[in-house]
Protein backbone atom coordinates (compact mmCIF):
# COMPACT_ATOMS: atom_id res chain seq x y z
CA UNK A 1 0.00 0.00 0.00
CA UNK A 2 1.45 3.33 -0.47
CA UNK A 3 2.85 5.10 2.77
CA UNK A 4 -0.06 6.52 4.59
CA UNK A 5 -0.81 10.63 5.28
CA UNK A 6 -1.16 12.50 8.51
CA UNK A 7 -4.93 11.61 8.70
CA UNK A 8 -4.34 8.26 8.43
CA UNK A 9 -2.38 7.82 11.67
CA UNK A 10 -4.80 9.75 13.97
CA UNK A 11 -7.63 7.97 12.36
CA UNK A 12 -6.34 4.47 12.70
CA UNK A 13 -5.53 5.46 16.78
CA UNK A 14 -8.81 7.09 17.23
CA UNK A 15 -11.37 6.19 15.17
CA UNK A 16 -10.43 2.52 14.76
CA UNK A 17 -8.26 1.44 17.57
CA UNK A 18 -9.38 3.19 20.79
CA UNK A 19 -12.99 3.16 19.46
CA UNK A 20 -12.66 -0.40 19.03
CA UNK A 21 -11.25 -0.77 22.46
CA UNK A 22 -14.20 1.46 24.24
CA UNK A 23 -16.81 -0.60 22.61
CA UNK A 24 -14.87 -3.72 23.60
CA UNK A 25 -15.11 -4.88 19.54
CA UNK A 26 -12.57 -7.39 19.86
CA UNK A 27 -12.10 -8.41 16.39
CA UNK A 28 -12.06 -4.31 15.50
CA UNK A 29 -9.47 -4.03 17.90
CA UNK A 30 -7.34 -7.19 16.71
CA UNK A 31 -7.94 -5.63 13.23
CA UNK A 32 -5.57 -2.80 14.03
CA UNK A 33 -2.40 -5.61 14.73
CA UNK A 34 -0.12 -7.14 12.69
CA UNK A 35 -0.02 -11.25 13.37
CA UNK A 36 3.40 -11.25 14.64
CA UNK A 37 2.76 -7.66 16.76
CA UNK A 38 3.85 -6.98 19.96
CA UNK A 39 2.52 -4.75 22.91
CA UNK A 40 4.49 -3.86 25.89
CA UNK A 41 3.51 -1.83 28.92
CA UNK A 42 6.76 -0.12 30.08
CA UNK A 43 5.52 0.84 33.30
CA UNK A 44 5.52 -2.75 34.84
CA UNK A 45 7.61 -4.55 31.84
CA UNK A 46 4.79 -6.58 30.60
CA UNK A 47 4.95 -7.75 27.09
CA UNK A 48 2.22 -9.36 25.32
CA UNK A 49 3.29 -11.19 21.82
CA UNK A 50 1.17 -11.87 18.99
CA UNK A 51 -2.38 -10.61 17.68
CA UNK A 52 -4.19 -14.03 17.92
CA UNK A 53 -2.09 -15.00 21.03
CA UNK A 54 -0.72 -12.64 23.86
CA UNK A 55 -2.87 -9.12 22.63
CA UNK A 56 -5.86 -11.18 21.92
CA UNK A 57 -5.67 -12.71 25.80
CA UNK A 58 -4.71 -9.55 27.49
CA UNK A 59 -7.62 -7.65 25.33
CA UNK A 60 -10.01 -10.53 26.40
CA UNK A 61 -8.77 -9.85 30.31
CA UNK A 62 -9.41 -6.25 29.70
CA UNK A 63 -12.60 -6.13 28.76
CA UNK A 64 -14.04 -9.09 31.24
CA UNK A 65 -12.86 -7.50 33.99
CA UNK A 66 -14.02 -3.74 32.76
CA UNK A 67 -18.16 -2.74 32.06
CA UNK A 68 -16.67 0.49 30.54
CA UNK A 69 -13.62 1.76 28.91
CA UNK A 70 -12.97 5.30 27.80
CA UNK A 71 -10.46 6.89 26.10
CA UNK A 72 -10.26 10.25 25.30
CA UNK A 73 -8.39 14.33 25.94
CA UNK A 74 -5.95 13.03 22.62
CA UNK A 75 -2.88 15.01 22.09
CA UNK A 76 -0.74 12.62 18.92
CA UNK A 77 2.61 13.38 17.42
CA UNK A 78 2.60 11.79 14.29
CA UNK A 79 5.67 11.77 12.37
CA UNK A 80 4.44 10.33 8.79
CA UNK A 81 8.17 9.67 7.24
CA UNK A 82 8.79 7.52 10.49
CA UNK A 83 5.57 6.30 10.46
CA UNK A 84 5.23 6.34 14.00
CA UNK A 85 2.53 8.24 16.26
CA UNK A 86 3.44 8.59 19.68
CA UNK A 87 0.05 9.68 21.73
CA UNK A 88 -1.08 10.89 24.90
CA UNK A 89 -4.59 10.61 26.06
CA UNK A 90 -6.89 10.04 29.43
CA UNK A 91 -8.09 6.59 30.15
CA UNK A 92 -11.41 6.14 32.22
CA UNK A 93 -12.55 2.67 33.48
CA UNK A 94 -15.19 1.28 35.54
CA UNK A 95 -14.01 -2.57 37.21
CA UNK A 96 -16.97 -4.73 37.28
CA UNK A 97 -15.59 -6.10 41.21
CA UNK A 98 -15.83 -2.79 42.48
CA UNK A 99 -17.90 -0.54 40.03
CA UNK A 100 -15.63 2.67 41.04
CA UNK A 101 -14.10 4.49 38.08
CA UNK A 102 -10.60 5.00 37.88
CA UNK A 103 -8.84 7.33 35.64
CA UNK A 104 -4.99 7.20 34.18
CA UNK A 105 -3.49 10.18 32.01
CA UNK A 106 -1.07 7.17 29.64
CA UNK A 107 0.78 7.36 26.54
CA UNK A 108 1.25 4.94 23.42
CA UNK A 109 3.78 4.53 21.12
CA UNK A 110 2.64 2.88 18.21
CA UNK A 111 4.71 2.05 14.98
CA UNK A 112 3.20 1.13 11.75
CA UNK A 113 4.27 -0.90 8.26
CA UNK A 114 1.90 -1.25 5.96
CA UNK A 115 -1.21 0.79 7.82
CA UNK A 116 -0.93 -1.56 11.07
CA UNK A 117 0.46 -1.31 14.11
CA UNK A 118 3.48 -3.43 14.54
CA UNK A 119 4.94 -2.66 17.92
CA UNK A 120 2.92 -0.97 20.66
CA UNK A 121 4.40 0.63 24.10
CA UNK A 122 2.30 1.74 26.72
CA UNK A 123 2.97 3.66 29.27
CA UNK A 124 0.52 4.09 32.24
CA UNK A 125 -0.01 6.54 35.74
CA UNK A 126 -0.84 4.43 38.41
CA UNK A 127 -1.49 0.54 38.42
CA UNK A 128 -0.75 -1.46 35.26
CA UNK A 129 -4.93 -2.67 33.24
CA UNK A 130 -2.92 -4.55 31.16
CA UNK A 131 -2.47 -7.93 32.41
CA UNK B 1 -3.46 24.95 23.44
CA UNK B 2 -2.00 24.88 20.28
CA UNK B 3 1.33 27.23 20.01
CA UNK B 4 2.85 28.25 17.15
CA UNK B 5 7.07 27.22 15.76
CA UNK B 6 8.98 27.85 13.20
CA UNK B 7 11.61 24.97 13.95
CA UNK B 8 11.73 22.49 11.11
CA UNK B 9 11.99 18.80 11.82
CA UNK B 10 16.28 19.05 12.09
CA UNK B 11 16.45 21.74 14.44
CA UNK B 12 13.15 20.07 16.36
CA UNK B 13 15.51 16.76 16.70
CA UNK B 14 18.45 18.69 17.36
CA UNK B 15 17.01 21.00 20.40
CA UNK B 16 16.11 17.65 22.03
CA UNK B 17 19.10 15.81 21.23
CA UNK B 18 22.26 18.11 21.77
CA UNK B 19 20.53 21.02 23.57
CA UNK B 20 18.68 19.27 25.89
CA UNK B 21 20.05 15.68 26.60
CA UNK B 22 23.29 16.26 26.05
CA UNK B 23 23.02 18.94 28.90
CA UNK B 24 21.30 16.81 31.07
CA UNK B 25 24.39 14.23 30.66
CA UNK B 26 27.00 17.29 31.07
CA UNK B 27 24.88 18.36 34.32
CA UNK B 28 24.86 21.72 32.68
CA UNK B 29 21.91 23.37 33.79
CA UNK B 30 21.87 26.99 32.36
CA UNK B 31 22.23 24.70 29.29
CA UNK B 32 19.08 22.77 29.97
CA UNK B 33 16.80 25.85 31.10
CA UNK B 34 17.60 27.97 28.22
CA UNK B 35 15.72 25.59 26.01
CA UNK B 36 12.53 26.32 28.24
CA UNK B 37 10.39 29.47 28.26
CA UNK B 38 10.14 30.97 31.97
CA UNK B 39 6.57 29.83 32.35
CA UNK B 40 7.26 26.02 30.69
CA UNK B 41 5.49 23.29 31.84
CA UNK B 42 7.24 20.26 33.27
CA UNK B 43 4.99 17.24 34.22
CA UNK B 44 5.90 13.37 35.01
CA UNK B 45 3.09 11.75 33.78
CA UNK B 46 3.33 8.33 35.27
CA UNK B 47 4.11 9.59 39.07
CA UNK B 48 1.69 13.17 38.60
CA UNK B 49 4.89 15.29 39.33
CA UNK B 50 4.33 19.11 38.20
CA UNK B 51 6.65 21.29 37.75
CA UNK B 52 5.88 25.09 37.17
CA UNK B 53 8.03 27.87 35.58
CA UNK B 54 11.60 27.47 35.29
CA UNK B 55 12.88 28.04 38.71
CA UNK B 56 10.64 24.92 39.80
CA UNK B 57 11.55 22.97 36.45
CA UNK B 58 15.66 24.00 37.87
CA UNK B 59 14.93 22.41 41.55
CA UNK B 60 13.82 19.55 40.04
CA UNK B 61 17.21 18.89 37.72
CA UNK B 62 19.21 20.62 40.79
CA UNK B 63 18.37 17.28 42.77
CA UNK B 64 18.75 15.35 39.73
CA UNK B 65 22.25 16.20 39.65
CA UNK B 66 22.94 16.31 43.44
CA UNK B 67 21.67 12.51 44.10
CA UNK B 68 23.41 11.39 40.91
CA UNK B 69 27.13 11.28 39.85
CA UNK B 70 26.38 10.50 36.04
CA UNK B 71 23.75 10.58 34.15
CA UNK B 72 23.23 9.11 30.34
CA UNK B 73 20.98 9.63 27.92
CA UNK B 74 21.38 6.78 24.65
CA UNK B 75 19.74 4.83 22.11
CA UNK B 76 17.32 8.37 21.75
CA UNK B 77 14.59 7.29 18.71
CA UNK B 78 12.67 10.53 17.80
CA UNK B 79 9.02 10.98 16.68
CA UNK B 80 8.95 14.43 14.76
CA UNK B 81 5.48 16.39 14.14
CA UNK B 82 7.02 19.84 13.01
CA UNK B 83 3.97 20.88 11.36
CA UNK B 84 2.14 21.04 15.15
CA UNK B 85 5.76 21.98 16.99
CA UNK B 86 5.84 18.42 18.72
CA UNK B 87 8.47 16.18 19.30
CA UNK B 88 8.35 12.77 21.14
CA UNK B 89 11.32 10.49 22.31
CA UNK B 90 11.75 6.87 23.54
CA UNK B 91 14.82 7.01 25.44
CA UNK B 92 17.08 5.01 27.76
CA UNK B 93 18.06 6.74 30.49
CA UNK B 94 21.05 5.35 33.11
CA UNK B 95 21.23 6.93 36.34
CA UNK B 96 24.45 6.09 38.84
CA UNK B 97 23.58 7.43 42.19
CA UNK B 98 25.95 9.01 44.32
CA UNK B 99 26.52 5.49 45.96
CA UNK B 100 27.45 3.52 42.88
CA UNK B 101 23.59 1.88 42.36
CA UNK B 102 22.71 1.91 38.72
CA UNK B 103 19.26 2.14 37.66
CA UNK B 104 18.05 1.89 33.97
CA UNK B 105 14.86 3.78 32.41
CA UNK B 106 13.42 3.25 29.63
CA UNK B 107 11.18 6.28 29.16
CA UNK B 108 9.22 8.39 26.58
CA UNK B 109 9.21 12.43 26.62
CA UNK B 110 6.62 15.05 24.43
CA UNK B 111 7.41 18.21 23.82
CA UNK B 112 5.62 21.05 22.57
CA UNK B 113 7.58 24.22 21.24
CA UNK B 114 6.32 27.42 21.69
CA UNK B 115 8.53 29.92 19.08
CA UNK B 116 12.55 28.39 19.30
CA UNK B 117 11.85 26.99 23.46
CA UNK B 118 9.62 24.23 24.88
CA UNK B 119 6.78 25.68 26.50
CA UNK B 120 5.41 22.36 27.88
CA UNK B 121 7.05 18.70 28.75
CA UNK B 122 5.80 15.62 29.45
CA UNK B 123 7.33 12.55 30.92
CA UNK B 124 6.72 8.93 31.15
CA UNK B 125 8.82 6.74 33.25
CA UNK B 126 8.85 2.98 33.12
CA UNK B 127 9.31 1.46 36.54
CA UNK B 128 9.80 2.97 39.88
CA UNK B 129 9.78 7.05 39.41
CA UNK B 130 12.76 9.01 39.42
CA UNK B 131 11.69 12.89 39.07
Amino acid sequence: MPKPGYEYYIDMVTKRYFDAVDKQDLQRVLDCFHAEATLQEMTSSTEHCGREAGIKRMFEGLFAAHSRIWHGNFVHTVDVEGQTICSQFSVEVTPRASGEELRYENCNRFYLADGKFDRVFVYMSGDNLLK
Amino acid sequence: MQYQTQLNRNQLVDLVLTQYFANIDRKDLDGILACFHDSALVTIQTSFALHEGKASVGRMFADLFARHRRITHKNISCTVDAKNGRIAAHYIEELVANDGTRTVFDNTAFWRLRADRFQALFVYESGAQML
